[in-house]
Order: C-alpha cells, then structure tokens, then sequence
C-alpha cells in the first residue's frame, strides 16, 4: 500500500462485550483521508459503542484501532483528542454553567496554551456553526438544536483531522437537520474526515460517501449509499426493527 | 446584527468595579491596625484572613475544579506542624521551616492527588476525609516528633533580625495581621490568575463533565493534581501562620476534620467558583461563629431594650445562648445552603445575570 492511500482510520476485528452483550462483534472497516462515512443501523446496533472504543473511552474486548498509522490500544480520550480524533456525545454534554463560548474555548485550548488565542479560534467556530449570537449565554440554557450546534462547534475547535458525529440530527426540526447536513458538508469542504451517526436515511444517504450498517453489535454491510438501500439484508434489519 | 449588549467585552477578568473595590478595601485593612489598636479586633482580622486564604485555596480545587475534598486539614496540618516542630525542637527559624513544609504539601497532593483522583463523586470526598484522618492519626501517635496529643506549645516566635538590627517582633498580634493581609490579597491575586488561564479552564469544564472534559484533550488527573498542588500549598502556607500565631497546635486544632469542614463552608456560603467567593464566606463566617461564641447577640438585644437583662429570658440566654453556638451555626449555614444553593455571591452573581439577560432581551426588540 503506497502512503497515499493508507487510511487514516483502520478499525480491525474490533470486539466489545458487556458481560454476555456483545455490543460489537468483530467489526472491520477503514475509512480514507476526506470521506464522509455514515454509520447506520437499529436502536441497540452498537453505533455509540463503536464510537467509545475508537476513541478510548473504553478499551474494546478485541481488536485494534489504527489511526493515522498508530496502534490506539490503551489510549485514553485525550490523548486520541490530541492524535486528532474527537467525537461528539448522542446525549450532549455542555458544560453547562460556562458560557456558550467559552465552552467551545475548552475544545481550542488543546492545541494552545494562549486563552486570547482560543478565543479567536472558539469565535470562529461559533460563526463556522452560526451560533455566535449566542456566544455569552450560559451553555445550560440553550434549546437541544443549538446544544447540537455547540457539540460541533467545540469539537471543530480542537482542530481535529477525523470528526465522529454521534446523531447530531437527533431531535432536531428540518431547518435545523439542514443547516447540520450543509455544515457537515461544509467541514468535508475544508478537508476533515468525518464519520457520521445518524438514522435519518435521507441524510446519510446524501452526505456519505460509503456507508457502514451494524445490526446487533455485527457488521452487516459496507458499500456506497446506492449499494445499501438496494441490500436486500439491510432492507429486512430495518423493516425487522420497524415491526417489532 | 446580534445586540452589542450581549457580546462579552472583558474575558472573564474582574469588572472596573471590583478591582478598585478590591484596591480600596486592601489600603483599608492595611491602614487598619493604624488606627484599631483594640486586640481583639485584630485577633478577629487575622481570623478572617485565615479563612481567606484557606477557603480561596480549596475553591481552586474544590470551586472551580467541584473536586470536593473534605480532607484540606491534612495540608492545614503539614504547615503548621512541619514549622513548629522545627521551630520547637530544632530551633530552625519559621521563615526557614516554611520552605520544607511547603515543598511537603506539594509532595503530599502529588501523590494523594495521583491515588485519589481516579474516584468520582462521593468516593472522591470520602477519600479525602481518609487521607486527613491518617494525617490526624500521625500527628497523634508520633510522639517523639509532634508530642502526640499534647501538642506544641510554642515559647515564642524569634524575632527577625538583620544584621544585627530587630526588623520585625511577634509580641503583637500586628506582625501577623500584616502576613495574613498579604497572604489573603496574593491568594486573591492568585486566584483571578487561576480563573483566566488554561488550567482555569480545564478545571471548570472537569467540575462540569469529566467525560466531555477528557474527550476534549483534558488529561483529568494531571490537572486536577496540578489545582491540587497549588491548593495545598496555600492550606499550608495558612497552617503555618495559624500555628505560628496562636503558639500552640494539636492534632485536634491542626488536623481535626471540622477544619476541612469549616474551609469547604467558607467557601460554599459564600459561593464557590468565584474569585470573591471565599472572601464573603469568610466575613460571614468569622462573624457569625464570633457572634455566637460570645454573649454578643444577648448584649445586643438587651441594649436594644428587647430583653431585660434580669428577666428569666435575659438570663437563660446569657447562660445557654453561647453553649448553642455550634446548633445555631449549623442550623443558619444549612439555612444559606438550602436557600442559596450558589453561595451568598452567587445569588448576587445569578441576580445580576438575570437582570442583564432581561435587558438584553428587552435591547433585541
Ligand atoms: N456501558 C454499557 N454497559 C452495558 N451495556 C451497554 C453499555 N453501553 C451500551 N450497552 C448496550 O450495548 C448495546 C449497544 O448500545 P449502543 O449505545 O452502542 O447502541 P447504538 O447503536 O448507539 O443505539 P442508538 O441508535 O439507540 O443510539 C445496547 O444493547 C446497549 O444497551
Ligand atoms: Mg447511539
């Protein structure tokens, strides 16, 4: 493999058991420098474990994690943050008694040492996200789409190089949703790496560049987007999910 | 165009009104003892100035950090009995002992820090209870460094001397006052420092979310451990001067938990991750338990005609009111806590904010 095209992320036989749950199985994937990757799959599929193994959170069972070429094993949250890997939260986590941006000043301080330097950066993020209107506010008091908006911006400001978006759509109306796809195709603009949970299909069908389906903790399918939807197991997990 | 009323123009700094609040107020108490010779006023002033500066130190830790450690009496401890042994038994000047009783403290809350901080939560506070309980128990039981229970009594505090000349004597309480002033108005100092930096910061956002904090590059424990250290020393620091200036400690009086008590108090009444804060807390405090302890509030209600001093309610007050003291105190800080969940300054603080959003809003339209 010449350098150009190793992966940026290499997910490889990663396992995550939680007593007798196996949360994920064995899943596989690489994504490449640039790409929108969504992953998709039922309630319970295991999407947010994934998430937590890649960066740390929790080691997993098995398997390893590679990012950028290196061996992630043992690693914890900030120093993947500082590799530059960083993920949002499913169910958000302002800092809730700072201020809108100063939470977003949190985020840029991994990469200065300088607060008037973070600010500017954190001002930035927040114009990037269209939340600066906001930026005295107290992050505990902003309505849910606006705390999705503040995920974003705060993570955007560490200055990552991959970006994993747990459900930033999740509760949000249309205007809202479409103002978190243009943003998400906005960042991919500028070179990131993103890869994206969400269960809205119309969305992730017109963001990604290929898709990953888990469906209990296994991965089901890989492909692009035109080659998921016409997967007649993808088809069955979800109308399964939709019946029960 | 976003209102200009709600664009933050000064970073997190302190208003044009606490700073000159602040320099006054610091001419003032400097200038005070010109002019207040009474000693007990003194003695009240070096009390408050004691709880400044322990409450500002753990608020660093405790405040800003919500790590909360009810064990600050173990480094409370560390100064004053590293620089009273050392004064006592090896006559080593308190200037001198100072240095090792402080290097011991940072030493203490890098490696307490190290093992404790994995806890979260209620672990975490039981923990710290623990560690200054075995500090206690030290103090108790190695009698050939700290005279176990009996404590140090003190036979005087050298006098400083340069070349050959007196510069400075400790048979006034006014040496003291002045120490106390200074180390209130540098822990001060240092902690709107601690407030504007990265480590402020951090910590803030650890007090909020330890798991969004550490995904965002916030290595949890080393900072923590960092605030720590800084609190420890200044916990110190005041132990020092608390023994140096009363002449005698034990391990009660030094290590006691109601010292890690009474500093988390301070701090939470008047409201913790403030700069002001601890200072508050402090002038509530010192004066309420002064208040309590003496026949003040008896004295004041006779005064004011309400009570005769000679009648059953006059008398049986006068007899019980200052054995209460403790009841009432407890009884008037849960009062506070329960009412003021922020502190006395943050109900200020939250007023103030709340006024300034409705102006705000009332700008946008
Ligand atoms: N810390 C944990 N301990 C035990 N079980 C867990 C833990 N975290 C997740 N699980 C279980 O693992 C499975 C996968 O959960 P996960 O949150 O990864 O799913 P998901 O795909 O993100 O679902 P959703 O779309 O609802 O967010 C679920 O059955 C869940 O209950
Ligand atoms: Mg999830």
């Amino acid at each position: 493999m010449s350098e150009t095209d190793s992966p940026i992320l290499d997910i490889q036989h990663v396992s995550k058991q939680f007593g007798g749950l196996a949360a994920n199985s064995d899943v596989s994937f690489s994504m490449t420098e640039g790409m929108i990757l969504g992953l998709i799959g039922p309630n319970g599929a295991g999407k947010t474990t994934l998430f937590n193994c890649i960066t740390g959170y929790y080691p997993p069972t098995k398997g390893d994690v590679i990012f950028k070429g290196k061996r992630l094993n043992g690693m914890t949250p900030d120093q993947v943050c500082k590799l530059g890997m960083v993920r949002t939260w499913q169910k958000v986590r302002p800092l809730a008694k700072l201020s809108v941006i100063d939470n977003v000043v949190v985020g840029a301080l991994v990469r200065t040492g300088s607060v008037p330097e973070a600010r500017e950066i954190a001002r930035e993020q927040l114009h990037v996200v269209k939340l600066a209107h906001k930026a005295d506010f107290l992050a505990g008091g902003l309505p849910i789409g606006e705390r999705k908006k503040l995920e974003v911006a705060r993570v955007l400001a560490t200055k990552p190089d991959l970006l994993l978006l747990d459900e930033v759509m999740g509760g949000l109306n249309p205007a809202e949703s479409e103002d978190i796809i243009q943003l998400i195709l906005e960042i991919k603009q500028r070179g990131l790496t993103q890869m994206v949970i969400e269960h809205d299909m119309k969305a992730i069908m017109r963001i990604s560049d290929r898709i990953v389906v888990l469906n209990s903790g296994e991965k089901l399918a890989e492909g692009a987007p035109l080659e998921i939807v016409s997967n007649p197991e993808v088809v069955t997990a979800y109308l399964g999910e939709a019946h029960t | 165009m976003p209102p200009r009323t709600r664009t933050r123009t000064r970073a997190r700094g302190l208003s044009a009104f606490s700073i000159v609040a602040f320099i006054a107020a610091v001419v003032l108490l400097a200038l005070f003892p010109k002019f207040v010779e009474n000693p007990y006023a003194v003695h009240l002033m070096v009390t408050f100035f004691l709880a400044v500066i322990m409450g500002e130190a753990w608020n660093l830790i405790g405040g800003y950090g919500g790590q909360y450690s009810v064990g600050h009496a173990a480094y409370f401890g560390i100064g004053a009995y590293t620089v009273l042994v050392l004064l006592q038994t090896n006559g080593v000047a308190p200037w001198w002992g100072l240095l090792p009783a402080l290097a011991l403290a940072l030493g203490v809350a890098a490696i307490v820090g190290s093992i404790t901080f994995r806890l979260r939560g209620p672990y975490f506070v039981l923990a710290s209870i623990a560690v200054a309980e075995i500090f206690r128990l030290v103090a108790l039981n190695w009698k050939s460094a700290t005279n176990g229970a009996e404590g140090i009594l003190l036979s005087g505090v050298p006098p400083i001397v340069i070349g050959g000349t007196e510069i400075v004597n400790f048979s006034s309480k006014v040496p003291f006052y002045y120490m106390g002033l200074a180390l209130a108005v540098l822990t001060v100092l240092v902690t709107v420092w601690f407030q504007g930096s990265k480590l402020g910061y951090y910590l803030q956002a650890i007090r909020e979310d330890q798991d969004a904090a550490n995904s965002l590059g916030i290595p949890l424990t080393f900072y923590k451990n960092i605030a720590l250290m800084i609190s420890a020393f200044f916990t110190a620091w005041a132990g020092a001067l608390y023994g140096l200036y009363v002449g005698f400690i034990d391990p009660q009086t030094a290590v006691g938990l109601d010292i890690s008590v009474q500093i988390v108090l301070t701090a939470i009444i008047g409201g913790i991750g403030t700069v002001f804060g601890p200072v508050v807390g402090a002038a509530i405090l010192v004066a309420l338990s002064e208040a309590l302890r003496s026949n003040a509030i008896t004295d004041l209600l006779v005064a004011g005609g309400l009570v005769s001093e000679t009648s059953s309610i006059g008398i049986f007050l006068k007899d019980h009111l200052s054995h209460a003291h403790m009841l009432i105190y407890g009884f008037l800080v849960a009062i506070v806590i329960l009412f003021m969940p922020d502190g006395v300054l943050g109900a200020v603080n939250n007023a103030a904010r709340r006024r300034r959003a409705r102006a705000a809003a009332g700008g946008a339209r």
